[in-house]
C-alpha cells in the first residue's frame, strides 16, 4: 500500500503532505470533532440536570425547536434586528466611504479616528450605550433634555419598541468602521479612467456614482453584506450586557434564545439542535448573498 | 453576583496575614500538608472573609483548602459542569433554590447520619433548616439566611409631613402620591424588576405579602388564580406603573444592585432591598441617603394580605464523591462544621464575621444575642428587632423543586410583560402555570 502511495503522489506532493499534516490533526481536534460532537448531542434529549439519562432522540430536537413558540419569536426578533443593523451599516459604511475617498485635509486624521469604535471591546461597548440610554443617568437623556427634545428623563431600552433598534445602534456604531473600511479598500481599486471616461460622456455626479462607483464596489459590499449578516445574525454580546433578552421578549433574539437553553436551562441537546439550525440558516443567507451579488462581479 | 464582594475588610485581611504569620512561622505549613485537602467552590462574595477563615481553618485542624470562586451569574453552570465532569469537588455553596435539582441529579450528599453536623439543627432558624431539606433528607449547614425587607427613607417621609411608614401596599401608594405631588420624588417607590436571578425573589415577597402563592402544598400551579395566586400582586405591580406612575417603567431594567445604588442615593421613598444592604444604604461612604433608611413590615396588599415575605438560604454542601470516602469525608465535614457551624473554640466566628463585616444574616439563633451583632443592628438598621420579626414571617419560595431553572425563564418573561403593560396579569400567570405543568409532568 505505501508503495502503491508512493506511486501515485510524488515527493513534493507526500512532502506537502506531511508538512500540512499539522495543522489538520491541530483542525480536526479543536474544529472537525467539536462540530460532530455537537451534532451527535444535538440528536440526544441531554438535560444536565438529569444525568443519569442522555436517551437517543433522532431529530426530535429539531422538531421540538420549531414547535417552540420563543423560537419563532426569537427568529422575528433576529431577522429585525439583522435587517436594520447590515443595512444601515451598510449605507453608512458606503457615505463614511465616499467622503473619505475624497481629500480634504484632516483627512488622515478622521480615517484614524474611524477606527475607534471598531477598536472598542465589544463588552466596553456594550456597556458604554447601556450607560448612555440609562433612565436615570444617562447621557441620552441628558442631551436631548438640554437640547429641548423631551420634556424629562425617559426609559429607553425599557421600552419594548425601541429595545432593538437602540441595541442595533450600539451595533452599528462598533461595526460600521470596518465595513467603511472594506469599502473604501474596494473604491480605490477602480480605475480614474472610469469616471474621466463617463465625465466625456456628459455623466454627473449621481449618473456616475450609479454607473461607476456602485457596479465596482460590487465585491466589497459582497464582503461587507455577508460579514455584517453573519456578526448581526449570531450577535450575543450586547444583548447579555444591555437587555438580557429583556424587557419581556423585546430582544429575545436566536442567539440569546440558544444561551438561555444552554447555559440557564442546560439543556444541552435542544440547545445544540438550535446552533445548527442557527449556523445553517446563516450559512445559507451567505451563500445566497455570494451568489446574487457573485452574479453580477 | 448576589453579594458583592466585602469593601476592603481590615478585619478579615489582618486575620488572615497574622494567620498567615502564624502559620509559617509554627511551622504548621508541613502539618497543613499531612492533613490532607479540602476543594471548596463557591461565587464570588465575601472572598476576604472567606479567604481569612480558610486561613484560619487550616490552622486549626492542619487540612489545606483548595478554594475556587466564580461570579454568581455564571456559578450555577459552572458547578454543573464540574459536577457532571466528576471534578474534585469537596464542599460548595449552594443556593437553596438549586437543591432539588442537585439532589436529584445525585450531585449532593444528605448529611442526616453525620451527628458532627446535624446537631447544628438545634440552634438554627426552622426555615433555614427546612429550605436544606428535600425529600425529608436534610443536604448542608447554612452559609447565611436573609430575606426581603420593605425599607423606607425617614427624611422623604419626613419631608412629605409622613408620620408612619406604610402598612399596607395600598398606603404605600397613598404616600407615594403625596410624595410625587410634593415634588419630593418622582418615582417614590423602587422596585428592581430586570429579569435576572433576583426577580423571583423580589414578586414572591410581593406575592407573599397579597397573601398569594405560585404553586399549593401538592405542587399544583396556582399563580394563575385570581384570589389566592400571584395576580393580585402582578396587577398592584402594572398600576404602579401605568395607573399610580409611582413606580418607573425602568424598573424592568433595573437590577438588584442598580435599584440599590439608585435607593442609596435618596431618589427613592420606598423599595424591597434583601436585608443585608442595609449595612451599605447607611454607610455613609456608600450611599447619599445614609442614616436616612430604616426597615418596617413587609406592608399587607389586598383583602388576605400579610406581613409575609421571602427568605432564602445559601449553604454548605458535600458532593457524594466526598462523602463516600472516609478520609475525604471527614475533612469536609471538618471544613463545614467550622464555617457552617461553630470553630474549634465553640463560636460561630465565620457567620459572625460575615454579619458584622458585610450585614449577611445569620440562621444560628445564639448569634441574636451577642452584644457585637446587637451592636451592628443598632448602629446600622435602628436596631433588629423589626428585622427579627420579619424573619419569623419569612417563607421559602415556593416554587423551589427540579425543574425551577427552566421554570423561572419563563416567569420572569411573565411578569415583565406586565410590568410593561404588554399583558393581562391573569394571562400573564397562566403562561408561567402552563409552564410549570408542561415541566413538571415532562419531570414524571
Amino acid at each position: 500500500m505505501l508503495a502503491a502511495l508512493h506511486r501515485r503522489f510524488g515527493y513534493d506532493e507526500r512532502s506537502a503532505a506531511l508538512l500540512v499534516f499539522p495543522v489538520v490533526a491541530v483542525l480536526l481536534v479543536v474544529a472537525a470533532f467539536p462540530i460532530l460532537y455537537s451534532f451527535w448531542v444535538s440528536l440526544h434529549d441531554i438535560v444536565l440536570t438529569r444525568p443519569l439519562r442522555r436517551p437517543f432522540v433522532g431529530f426530535d430536537n429539531y422538531l421540538r425547536v420549531f414547535d417552540d413558540q420563543r423560537f419563532w419569536v426569537a427568529v422575528a426578533r433576529t431577522t429585525i434586528y439583522t435587517v436594520v443593523t447590515v443595512a444601515v451599516t451598510t449605507l453608512l459604511a458606503m457615505l463614511v466611504a465616499l467622503l473619505l475617498n475624497e481629500n480634504f485635509p484632516g483627512n488622515r486624521l478622521l480615517q484614524a479616528l474611524l477606527l475607534v469604535p471598531w477598536a472598542t471591546p465589544s463588552v466596553v461597548n456594550g456597556l458604554m450605550w447601556k450607560w448612555i440610554y440609562d433612565p436615570t443617568y444617562g447621557l441620552l437623556n441628558a442631551l436631548l433634555l438640554k437640547l429641548g427634545l423631551i420634556e424629562k428623563y425617559r426609559v429607553w431600552l425599557g421600552d419594548p419598541d425601541l429595545t432593538l433598534l437602540l441595541i442595533a445602534n450600539a451595533a452599528i456604531w462598533k461595526q460600521m468602521p470596518l465595513a467603511a473600511l472594506l469599502i473604501i479598500v474596494t473604491m480605490k481599486a477602480i480605475p480614474d479612467d472610469l469616471y474621466r471616461a463617463a465625465k466625456v460622456d456628459g455623466a454627473g455626479v449621481f449618473q456616475r456614482f450609479l454607473h461607476v462607483t456602485l457596479p465596482a464596489l460590487r465585491p466589497g459590499l459582497m464582503l461587507v453584506l455577508v460579514y455584517e449578516t453573519m456578526i448581526s445574525i449570531r450577535h450575543f454580546d450586547l444583548f447579555l450586557i444591555m437587555t438580557q433578552g429583556g424587557p419581556g421578549d423585546a430582544s429575545f433574539t436566536l442567539s440569546w434564545l440558544i444561551y438561555v437553553e444552554t447555559f440557564r436551562s442546560l439543556r444541552f441537546g435542544t440547545g445544540a439542535a438550535m446552533s445548527y439550525i442557527l449556523a445553517i440558516t446563516t450559512f445559507v443567507l451567505s451563500w445566497a448573498v455570494i451568489r446574487f451579488l457573485g452574479r453580477r462581479i | 453576583m448576589k453579594i458583592e464582594t466585602a469593601p476592603f475588610s481590615r478585619r478579615a485581611l489582618s486575620l488572615g496575614a497574622l494567620s498567615g504569620a502564624a502559620l509559617a512561622g509554627s511551622g504548621q505549613g508541613a502539618r497543613a500538608q499531612a492533613g490532607g485537602t479540602v476543594n471548596f467552590i463557591g461565587w464570588s462574595a465575601a472572598v476576604d472573609q472567606v479567604r481569612a477563615h480558610i486561613t484560619a481553618f487550616e490552622r486549626a485542624t492542619g487540612v489545606r483548602v483548595n478554594y475556587e470562586n466564580f461570579p454568581w451569574a455564571q456559578f450555577r453552570t459552572a458547578l454543573v459542569t464540574r459536577l457532571v465532569g466528576n471534578a474534585p469537588i469537596d464542599v460548595s455553596w449552594v443556593s437553596d433554590a438549586w437543591l432539588p435539582e442537585f439532589a436529584e441529579a445525585g450531585w449532593l450528599a444528605e448529611i442526616n447520619d453525620l451527628p458532627q453536623l446535624m446537631r447544628y439543627n438545634a440552634e438554627a432558624a426552622e426555615y433555614c433548616t427546612q429550605s436544606m431539606t428535600y425529600r425529608g433528607k436534610q443536604y448542608g449547614l447554612s452559609y447565611y439566611g436573609d430575606h426581603m425587607s420593605f425599607m423606607y427613607n425617614t427624611d422623604m417621609l419626613a419631608r412629605a409631613g409622613i408620620a408612619a411608614p406604610p402598612t399596607t401596599w395600598d398606603e404605600v401608594v397613598e404616600q407615594s402620591l403625596r410624595m410625587k405631588q410634593r415634588g419630593i420624588a418622582e418615582f417614590p417607590l423602587l422596585l428592581s424588576l430586570a429579569a435576572d436571578s433576583w426577580l423571583i425573589e423580589f414578586v414572591s415577597a410581593l406575592t407573599f405579602a397579597f397573601g398569594g402563592r405560585f404553586v399549593d402544598e401538592q405542587g399544583v400551579p396556582v399563580m394563575a388564580d385570581a384570589n389566592r395566586g400571584a395576580v393580585r400582586a402582578a396587577r398592584f405591580l402594572r398600576e404602579a406603573i401605568h395607573t399610580h406612575r409611582v413606580l418607573s417603567p425602568g424598573a424592568v431594567e433595573t437590577g438588584e444592585i442598580n435599584g440599590l445604588r439608585a435607593f442609596g442615593s435618596g431618589a427613592h421613598a420606598f423599595a424591597i432591598v434583601p436585608t443585608y444592604r442595609i449595612r451599605a444604604l447607611n454607610d455613609p461612604t456608600q450611599a447619599t441617603a445614609a442614616g436616612k433608611i430604616r426597615i418596617t413590615l413587609m406592608p399587607k396588599g389586598g383583602p388576605n394580605g400579610t406581613n409575609d415575605t421571602c427568605g432564602w438560604i445559601r449553604f454548605y454542601g458535600m458532593t457524594p464523591g466526598a462523602k463516600a470516602d472516609r478520609a475525604r469525608r471527614e475533612r469536609a465535614v471538618r471544613f463545614m462544621e467550622f464555617f457552617g457551624g461553630r470553630d474549634t473554640a465553640g463560636n460561630y466566628s465565620m457567620q459572625k464575621m460575615l454579619l458584622t463585616d458585610i450585614g449577611l444574616p445569620s440562621c444560628a439563633l445564639p448569634l441574636a444575642l451577642d452584644p457585637d451583632v446587637v451592636n451592628f443592628w443598632e448602629r446600622w438598621a435602628g436596631g433588629g428587632a423589626i428585622i427579627a420579626q420579619q424573619s419569623t414571617l419569612a417563607r421559602k419560595k415556593d416554587v423551589i423543586s427540579p425543574w425551577f431553572g427552566e421554570w423561572v425563564e419563563t416567569s420572569n418573561q411573565a411578569w415583565q410583560t406586565v410590568c410593561l403593560g404588554r399583558a393581562e396579569p391573569e394571562a400573564a400567570m397562566r403562561t408561567a402555570a402552563a409552564k410549570w405543568t408542561e415541566l413538571r409532568r415532562a419531570f414524571r
